[in-house]
This record gives C-alpha cells, sequence and structure tokens, in this order.
C-alpha cells in the first residue's frame, strides 16, 4: 500500500476520538457536545475504512455507512430536542439543565 | 348409667352455644330458662345415672367411657373419656343440684342487667367446666376442666367489665390460678415421662414403684394447683377480690364448687398422696392455717360478701384439713354441706343487697330482721349450720372431720385444736355478722332506703323458692351420714376413696361436743359484743385489716420487681436495641440513598466524564487481564 | 485505482496535509465560542476525512461523507445554529475547574490507551496490508455486499432512519401546537 500503512490512520482515529471526548465532557452548550459528539463518530469510522483497507473486505466499510446512517438520525433527534428546548426558552447550558437529579 | 352421664356433661355446653348463637335474638329472660333447664336437665341425667349406679355391686360402679382418641404421642395415649365412679357421681349431683338452683336464682338476681345473656352463657359455660373437671376420665381432662372453670371464673368475675375493680380481680385471680395450673402441669409431666401415662388407674398402679422423690415432686405439683384453685395459703389472695364479681356468682363459683375443686382433686389423687406422705401432712397443715387465719379476717370484714368469702376460705380448709389426714369421705362430706349452707349465705345475701339497692358495708345496715324476716331466718339457718350447730348439716361434716384427725397421731392432735379455735371464730365472725346485719335498731341507711323487692314476679319468686330449696337442703342435707353410726357416704365412697383413718366413738362424742360447745360460745361472744351491747364494730388491729399483709408481700416479691425488669428491659433493650436497631436501619438506608443520590448532579457532562473514565479503566482493566 | 497512478511521495504528502487538517480541525471544532465557527470547522473536519478515506480506496464512503455528512447533516446544523441565534459560550471561562482537568485526563488517557492497546496488539501484523482488487470500495462491490451479506443491517438501517424521521417530526410538531396556544391567539381551539 502506498503511503503510511494503518497505524497511522489508527492514530489519527484515535485523536479524533479522544479530541471528540474532550469537547463532549468540557463544553456547555448542547450544541456544540452534539458536534464533539459528530467527531467522535468520525473517528470511529475512520477506523473501520482503515481496517476495512488492511483486510482487503468490504465489510468496514459497510459498518461505516451503517455508522453514518445512525449518526444522521441521532442528529435529527438531537437538534430537535435541542430546538424544543429553545422553543420553551431554557438555558441552552447542559449543565443548567439538571432536573433529572437525586 | 354411662350415657346418662355423657347427657349430664354436655347439656351446659349446649345451653351455652345455644345462648351465644342465639344472641340477642332471644329475650334475657328466655336465655335464664335455657339455661336453667340445661342446668336441671343436667341434674336430672346425674340422677338417672346415680340411681343406674345404685343398682350396681359396690365393686362394680367404676366406668370409664372413652369417646375418641384425643391425643398420641409415640405411646403416651390420651383418650375423651369420662370416668362415673361414686366419686364423680358425688360432685356431679352437688354441682348440676346447686348449679341449677343458683342459676335459677340468676334469673331473679340479675333481671335487669344489660348483658343478661352473656351472664347465663358464661354460666353454662361454667357448669360444663366444672362437669368436666369431675368427669374426667384421665389428668389430661382432669386439668381441661380446671383451665376451663379458671376462664369461667376470670370471666364471670369481671362480668361488670366497665368497673376496673372487677377487671383487676379477675385478672388477680386467673393469673394466681395459672400459677397452679403450671404446678400441676409440671407434675404431669414427671407422671408422663416416669409412667407414660395419664389415666388414673394405670398412674395409680405405676406409682408404687417411682422414688419418694418423684413422687413428692408429683404431689407438691398437685398441691399447688390444689392451693391454688381452693384460695388456701399461701395463693388464697384471689378469693376476697373475687367478690367483684355478681353474688350468684360468688356463690356458685367462689363458694359451692369451683373452690372445693383443690378438695376433689386431692381426694381423686389420693394414692399418690399416700405415697408421699410428708405433702399430705403439708396439705392438711396448710388446710389449719388458713381456716385459722381467714377465721382471723373475717371478724373484721366490713363488706357482708367478704365475711362469707373468708368464711368459704376457712371452711376449706377444713376440707383440706380431713383429705390431708385420708378422711376423705368426711372431706367430701364437708364439700357437700358447705355448698348447700354456703349458697345459702350467698344467695340470701344477695337478696338482702338487691333489697337495699346495692349497699354491702355491714356498718350502714341494722335492724333489718323485722323488714326481712324470711331473709333473716334463711340467713339464721346457714349461719347456725356453718357453726355446726346440730342437728343442722354442718354439725354432721363438720365434727367428723375433727374427730378423724384426733385419730392421726400428734400432728393429727395440734391439727384439732386447731379445727377448734376455728369452730369458736367460726360461731364468732358469722353471727357478728347477723347481728350486725339484722339485729338492733335500723341503721340511718336503713331508715332512708327501705328495702324493696327486686324485679317482677317471676324475678322474686325464682330467688324466693331457690334460696326456700337450699334452706332445706341446709338442714336436712347433713342427715346423709352420723358418724360411727351410720355412714353411707363412707361406704358409698369406698371403692374409690378409703380412708386412712377412723375415729372411735369416744373420740367422735369428744369432739362433737367441744366442737358445738365452742361454736354456741362464738355466738355468745357475738352476741354479748353486737347485740345485746350494740358496740359499735371496733377498730381492728392493723395486721387483721391488711388481711395478714399477703397481698403487700407478693406485690413486692412479684409485681414491683416484674415492673422494676420490664423498665429495666425498656430502657436497655427495648429503646436502644430494638427501637435503635430499627431506627438504624432506616437512617443506615436514608444516609446511604442521599449518599447516592448525591451522584445524581442531573448533570450530563459528569455522567459523561464517568463514563469515560470508567471506560478507561476498563481498557487497562481488559488489557492487563489478557 | 487512483492511487495507484501515483507515486508513494505524493501519497504521503496529500496524507500529511489530509490528517493536520484533520486534527486541526477537530481542535477547532472544540475550542471555538461560536457555534457557527464550530460548525465551519466540521466541515473541514469531514472535507479532510473524505480525503483521507480516498487514500484508503474507499471511494464510495469517501463520497457518501461528502454527500451526507458534509452535505445534509451539517446543513441541517447550520439551520438550527442559524435559528437559534448562535449563542456564544465559552469553554475556557472561569478559569480551570475540576471538570475540565478530569476532562482532559480522561481524554488524553482515552487517546495513550487505544494507541497502546492496538500497538502491543498488533505484533507487526499492521505493517503490510492486503493486496485488492481494483473493485474494491467501488459502488458495486458496496452494493453487492449490502444485498448479500449484509441485509439485514441495510433493512435495519432504514428502519432507523424511518424512526428518526417520525421522531423528528413528532418533536417539531409538538413544539408548534405549543406555540399556537401562547397567551394572545384566542381563537387558537377553533383552528384546533
Amino acid at each position: 500500500m502506498l503511503g503510511p500503512d494503518v497505524s497511522g490512520y489508527l492514530i489519527v482515529s484515535a485523536f479524533l476520538f479522544a479530541t471528540g471526548a474532550l469537547g463532549v465532557l468540557v463544553r456547555r452548550s448542547p450544541l456544540i457536545v452534539l458536534l464533539s459528539l459528530e467527531i467522535m463518530l468520525n473517528g470511529a469510522n475512520l477506523a473501520l475504512i482503515a481496517f476495512s483497507r488492511h483486510f482487503g473486505r468490504g465489510d468496514g466499510q459497510i459498518f461505516a455507512l451503517a455508522v453514518m446512517a445512525v449518526a444522521a438520525s441521532e442528529v435529527v433527534v438531537g437538534l430537535g430536542l435541542i430546538v424544543a428546548m429553545a422553543r420553551r426558552r431554557l438555558d441552552l447550558d447542559v449543565d443548567k439543565l439538571s432536573t433529572l437529579r437525586g | 348409667m354411662t350415657p346418662a352421664a355423657w347427657v349430664c356433661l354436655f347439656l351446659p355446653l349446649g345451653s351455652a352455644g345455644l345462648i351465644t348463637a342465639l344472641g340477642t335474638s332471644i329475650s334475657r329472660r328466655t336465655a335464664g330458662w335455657i339455661a336453667t333447664l340445661a342446668c336441671a336437665g343436667s341434674f336430672v341425667a346425674a340422677f338417672v345415672s346415680f340411681v343406674a349406679m345404685l343398682g350396681r355391686e359396690p365393686e362394680n360402679r367404676s366406668e370409664l367411657s372413652t369417646a375418641w382418641t384425643w391425643l398420641t404421642g409415640g405411646d403416651f395415649r390420651v383418650g375423651f373419656s369420662i370416668l362415673t365412679d361414686p366419686l364423680s357421681m358425688m360432685m356431679m349431683l352437688i354441682v348440676a343440684g346447686v348449679g341449677s338452683l343458683i342459676v335459677a336464682y340468676s334469673i331473679g338476681y340479675m333481671d335487669g342487667d344489660d348483658e343478661e345473656r352473656r351472664y347465663f352463657a358464661y354460666m353454662s359455660l361454667f357448669v360444663f367446666s366444672m362437669l368436666m373437671l369431675v368427669q374426667g376420665g384421665n389428668l389430661l381432662l382432669l386439668l381441661v376442666g380446671w383451665g376451663l372453670v379458671g376462664l369461667s371464673s376470670y370471666l364471670l368475675i369481671g362480668f361488670w367489665h366497665h368497673r376496673p375493680e372487677a377487671v383487676a380481680a379477675a385478672k388477680k385471680a386467673f393469673i394466681m390460678n395459672a400459677f397452679g395450673d403450671a404446678t400441676m402441669a409440671l407434675g404431669f409431666f414427671l407422671l408422663i415421662q416416669k409412667t407414660g401415662t395419664l389415666d388414673y388407674a394405670p398412674v395409680f398402679q405405676r406409682a408404687d414403684g417411682l422414688s419418694s422423690t418423684v413422687l413428692n415432686l408429683v404431689a407438691l405439683g398437685l398441691l399447688g394447683g390444689a392451693v391454688a384453685k381452693s384460695a388456701q395459703l399461701p395463693l388464697q389472695t384471689w378469693l376476697p377480690d373475687a367478690m367483684e364479681g355478681p353474688t350468684p356468682v360468688s356463690a356458685l363459683i367462689h363458694a359451692a364448687t369451683m373452690v372445693t375443686a383443690g378438695v376433689y382433686l386431692i381426694v381423686r389423687t389420693h394414692p399418690l398422696f399416700e405415697l408421699a406422705p410428708r405433702v399430705e401432712d403439708l396439705a392438711a397443715g396448710l388446710g389449719a392455717a388458713t381456716l385459722l387465719m381467714a377465721g382471723l379476717i373475717a371478724l373484721v370484714q366490713t363488706d357482708i360478701k367478704r365475711v362469707i368469702a373468708y368464711s368459704t376460705m376457712s371452711q376449706i380448709g377444713y376440707m383440706f384439713l380431713g383429705a390431708g389426714i385420708g378422711a376423705y369421705a368426711n372431706a367430701m362430706f364437708h364439700l357437700m354441706t358447705h355448698a348447700f349452707f354456703k349458697a345459702l349465705l350467698f344467695l340470701a345475701a344477695g337478696i338482702v343487697i338487691h333489697a337495699l339497692s346495692g349497699e354491702q358495708d355491714i356498718r350502714k345496715m341494722g335492724g333489718l330482721r323485722a323488714l326481712m324476716p324470711r331473709t333473716w331466718l334463711a340467713m339464721l339457718v346457714g349461719g347456725l349450720a356453718l357453726t355446726g350447730v346440730p342437728p343442722l348439716s354442718g354439725f354432721f361434716s363438720k365434727d367428723s372431720i375433727l374427730a378423724a384427725a384426733l385419730d392421726r397421731g400428734w400432728y393429727g392432735d395440734l391439727l384439732f385444736a386447731a379445727g377448734l379455735v376455728g369452730a369458736f371464730l367460726t360461731g364468732l365472725y358469722t353471727f357478728r355478722m347477723l347481728f350486725v346485719v339484722f339485729g338492733g335498731e335500723q341503721s340511718a341507711y336503713v331508715q332512708e332506703h327501705p328495702p324493696h323487692a327486686h324485679g317482677d314476679a317471676v324475678a322474686r319468686w325464682s330467688m324466693y323458692l331457690t334460696v326456700g330449696a337450699l334452706t332445706v337442703l341446709a338442714v336436712f342435707g347433713g342427715w346423709f351420714q352420723f358418724a360411727g353410726v351410720w355412714t353411707p357416704i363412707t361406704d358409698w365412697l369406698d371403692p374409690v376413696a378409703r380412708p386412712l383413718v377412723e375415729a372411735s366413738n369416744a373420740q367422735e362424742a369428744i369432739a362433737s361436743v367441744l366442737a358445738v360447745v365452742l361454736g354456741l360460745a362464738g355466738i355468745a361472744v357475738a352476741w354479748w359484743l353486737y347485740s345485746a351491747r350494740r358496740a359499735r364494730v371496733p377498730k381492728p388491729s392493723r395486721v387483721l385489716e391488711r388481711k395478714f399483709y399477703f397481698d403487700e408481700l407478693y406485690a413486692g416479691i412479684f409485681y414491683w420487681p416484674a415492673v422494676a425488669l420490664t423498665k429495666l428491659f425498656y430502657w436497655v433493650v427495648e429503646g436502644p436495641l430494638v427501637g435503635g436497631s430499627i431506627r438504624g436501619v432506616t437512617d443506615v438506608a436514608r444516609w446511604s440513598g442521599s449518599r447516592t443520590r448525591a451522584l445524581q448532579t442531573g448533570l450530563v457532562r459528569s455522567y459523561v466524564l464517568a463514563l469515560g473514565g470508567g471506560v478507561a479503566v476498563l481498557i487497562v482493566v481488559f488489557v492487563a487481564v489478557r | 485505482m487512483i492511487i495507484a497512478s501515483v507515486s508513494n511521495v505524493v501519497v504521503w504528502a496529500v496524507w500529511v496535509a489530509a490528517a493536520l487538517a484533520c486534527l486541526g480541525s477537530a481542535v477547532a471544532v472544540v475550542s471555538f465560542s461560536n457555534p457557527f465557527y464550530s460548525a465551519l470547522a466540521l466541515i473541514g473536519n469531514l472535507g479532510s476525512l473524505a480525503v483521507l478515506y480516498l487514500l484508503l480506496s474507499a471511494e464510495f464512503v469517501a463520497a457518501a461523507q461528502v454527500l451526507v455528512y458534509a452535505g445534509a447533516v451539517m446543513v441541517m446544523f447550520l439551520f438550527v445554529i442559524a435559528y437559534l441565534g448562535g449563542r456564544a459560550d465559552a469553554p475556557w471561562a472561569g478559569g480551570p475547574t475540576w471538570q475540565a482537568g478530569a476532562a482532559i485526563v480522561a481524554a488524553g488517557a482515552l487517546f495513550v490507551e487505544i494507541v497502546v492497546v492496538i500497538a502491543s496488539k498488533a505484533d507487526g501484523r499492521l505493517s503490510s496490508s492486503a493486496e485488492i482488487r481494483r473493485s474494491f470500495g467501488s459502488p458495486g462491490e458496496i452494493g453487492r455486499l449490502f444485498l448479500t451479506d449484509h441485509l439485514l443491517a441495510f433493512e435495519i438501517t432504514s428502519v432507523v432512519l424511518l424512526v428518526a424521521a417520525v421522531g423528528g417530526v413528532i418533536l417539531g410538531s409538538h413544539a408548534r401546537e405549543e406555540s399556537a396556544l401562547a397567551p394572545g391567539t384566542g381563537d387558537a381551539d377553533a383552528r384546533a
């Protein structure tokens, strides 16, 4: 294979995943949290595609496409929630949305 | 013979059940009639059985009839059986006869009471229980009857349950009797262990081979029960309090029948007592001590019923004395005559109490002789019979016990002396009561509350007729035996309870003369103190007034330590341990819940952080483990 | 097989550029306070990922990535951000909190762990990749796989999409009724 071998792609994928996790943990706006979630999913997708190329089988790409579809659905629902919250004039701050507390 | 005995036993139970089942659908008077007819029917059945028994040879007069096997445990079996023999026959006749008279009297006495039906149901239950006691074919059924009469006594003493004194008295009676029940049960356990049975005949046969320790223990257990039930020293304090119950209850249960169950027990199990002679002597000694103590206390009582109650205690002392020395027939004879004249005294006193609208203090009474002549006559007969004046019934029975005591060596002489003193006391306290109540001028109270008849015609005649019947019995009831000359009762009981002692004619004569003289002396002193001089009832000594401090003694020994112990347990165990542990559990649960709740911050970020951290840790774990 | 006709050096250069862009845009998404900028950075991220997919011979996935992700999903995001008005949210305001510190530690730990685990378990098997045919990653290949080996996944994915669509409609319509019943509109009941 031309270019770097799989391990390079995997390092990129791991970095993407960790960055996405950091974003989810640190940011307070639910919108940004969703965006960070997208980054994590994409990191996983990259790993899948890389391994698919490494083993020469197309299953990884199928899996990646399925992940993409699921991510899209999740974004739909998530954004719907955010819009509903905005309509109710709720503060878009995950720290303040803590009614489900003990 | 036996079928009639079964009928006799179960008729009162049927009456109790019927009255209970019919409840308020029958009138109160009807309940009274049901109970009376049942008890009368019981007496008729007993009489039929008696006649049948008369037709048999003396050796052939015992019959044990078992309905079904009640308990089995290994080799041990107990059947639901009744024993029809001369001793139980005698008791059946007394219980059913006097019982039906008293129940009939109750129709008049309890007339107008709100809970008359309950009363008659309880009375029927009591008659059944007493019959079960005397007819029981083995020791276990005797114990069943024993417990049931204790229950009926409790129910009837506390009949007017809204009176706290009545409730307290009922509890006291029941608890003291429970003590006796416990000692009896322990004795029975020993018998089961050593002889393997509780039927009378096998037990008596096998008891011969047991060690003296076992026999003494068994006899002591039985004596404990007898002493409790018959209100003898040292378990006598419940009987005066039991006077809180209605007067017919006092007459039937606490004079004629239940309290005499102890005497019956000793006579029934006399083979066991004869094998434990020290305990038998103890029984006689307790009887003598009780008759003296009760006689002394009766001298200072101011409640008419309590005078008669202490008199009962004293007379049962005589019976215990007789049974303890082995004069079984004499003791049973005295039981019979005592039932007559003591019931008579109680019922007549009941008429007086009702006539004076419930007043029982003799200091408030006086001069009733002119106003209630027939009642005066009835009580006079009863009092004379009690004191043992010939030819009334008490004379024949009491003196024969005293005479038998002379046949017993130095101990018997001691008992004889005690009995004589008791005779003097009996005359004194009985006629003190009679003279104070009936003699002299009318007291202020009597003038303000002239005696009136109670209830309608049926009620009044039920009371008068039964008292009249008992008067007749008190007069002629002693003519069943004249010691030394004509002894049908001793002969009747011979197959069952052969007496150990027999007084010679000379001893009989001495005893009779001395007893009568002393009794009359007591009457004379009472006359001098209370009638001729009309002395004011003097202030009694502290000791007598406090009934020899027995109540205080028992309170100190049993009650206060129990209270202190429960308080201790409450503060040490119940509070911290039981309550504390429960509270501790809830506190721990609540605390752990609050700590766990702190994790539920509601903040999404902390949840995700926890997730991320957990994943990181898990990866390390999986890698390291692999 | 575009890659085959190009030399190794070019591939390396493209790879480095795409990887750096990917990583940089990811950090940018997390760091910007303006959500609009974050969304744009994410679009850049998606684009560089598509390039990386191409380098891995996954042509169809790369195209899908650009069309679906960057085209549809991100547009949706931008719509919502525009609707909401781009509220600013300064992530590092108020100084470093213990949560932020713990988050950095956790994220760092994740990164390190993933790399270490894969490196230790790989045993050198990652150095040589398999040979692939020309049709690897082509739409035909993808289609064939979808309709034979992974038919179930295909069908279930369509169900998931349906559910998401329905959910979106419900979430949206609920809000519309709410605003119709707001105070001031008296004829809401007549129309409902």
